[in-house]
């Protein structure tokens, strides 16, 4: 069977975009469902350029109740579930010593807290097919954790720890789990940046240069594939060798 | 207790555990876990709720009713056979 049905979350932002549309180009047999929250219009304009192949899931990461009725909704729909890319993230960056208790609790809520209940959730499925892979967005910033970035550098560094702990558990079950960390990528995520300080970013960056959201995109694909079978519990950064 | 029902949980217990020994040689009563065991571990745990829940419909909400249904093939089949009557596992 050819057929894999592949679950990315945060589906409507840059990132879930260029990873959805690496998968839906490279096989004609995969099929993408993109869990999103609220925003639609991307995802409906890639639903509508991949008839069929697209499935739109409404979900709260943070919410366990909205995990459960996604999965299954897609094994209603589809009958299986080989691949979750928890890619969905927000960050709210400030100093610690003023930033916000009710700030620390949503960015580890959408970056960790997601994560963990998005593998709890799949975990059944893959368990009882013997068969899944899960790839998990961390960041640079979990290796390298930047001033200002507590709250993001945490949660992304407890995604980290709970990818190597995870991989250990299911690997004899044929379920791989690993994360990856990106630097600056040309997203969202740094479209808010001045010109002047993306520049300055740029110039960090031994390439030079910003990574494209479909560089990032490849990775989660091989990750995903059966190459890489023997690949799990790693954090593989992609930041063009900034650290 | 129906020795096909025993039958088709040591069945589930090779194939989906892999285990290097046939379904025959499992006995009744013989511990899943601990000394003198079949030596199996937590995974093997999550992989047995997992497998109980598809092959035979038969949830394990939470961790003490785990300890009590997953002790032997014995245990198993008396749950799946009270899960069949409708009556408490």
């Amino acid at each position: 069977m050819n057929k894999r049905v592949i679950l990315i979350t945060g589906g409507n932002g840059g990132l879930g975009q260029a990873i959805a549309r690496f998968f839906l180009g490279k096989s004609t047999d995969d099929v993408v469902c993109l869990g999103v929250r609220e925003r639609r219009d991307h995802v409906d304009a890639l639903a509508s350029e991949f008839p069929g192949r697209v499935v739109v899931v409404t979900l709260d990461v943070t919410s366990p109740d909205a995990w459960t009725a996604a999965v299954t909704e897609i094994n209603r729909l589809h009958g299986r579930l080989d691949v979750l890319v928890n890619n969905a993230g927000s960050h709210e960056d400030s100093l610690l010593a003023i930033m916000p208790p009710s700030s620390w609790d949503r960015v580890l809520g959408t970056n960790l807290d997601s994560v963990f209940h998005g593998c709890q959730a799949v975990l059944p499925t893959m368990i009882s097919q013997r068969h899944g892979r899960i790839v998990n967005i961390s960041s640079l910033s979990a290796l390298y954790s930047p001033a200002g970035q507590a709250n993001y550098a945490a949660a992304k560094a407890g995604v980290i720890g709970l990818t190597q702990s995870l991989a250990k558990e299911v690997a004899r079950i044929g379920i791989t789990v690993n994360a990856i960390c990106p630097g600056y990528i040309d997203t969202e995520a740094v479209a808010g940046m001045k010109p002047e300080e993306k520049s300055a970013a740029a110039m960090r960056v031994p390439m030079r240069r910003f990574g494209k959201p479909a560089e990032v995109a490849a990775a989660v694909h091989f990750l995903a594939c059966s190459d890489a079978a023997y690949i799990t519990g790693s954090a593989l950064k992609i930041d063009g060798g900034l650290l | 207790m129906a020795e096909d029902l025993k039958a088709e949980i040591k069945r589930m217990l090779v194939e989906n555990l892999m285990l290097q020994v046939t379904a025959d040689e499992i006995g009744d009563d013989r511990p899943l876990f601990g000394p003198e065991s079949l030596g199996l571990d937590s995974v093997d745990a999550l992989q047995i709720v997992v497998a109980l829940d598809k092959n035979f419909g038969l949830k394990i909400p939470d961790a003490a009713v785990a300890k009590g249904v997953l002790q032997s093939v014995v245990t198993m089949a008396a749950a799946v056979a009270a899960h069949r009557l409708g009556s408490p596992s």
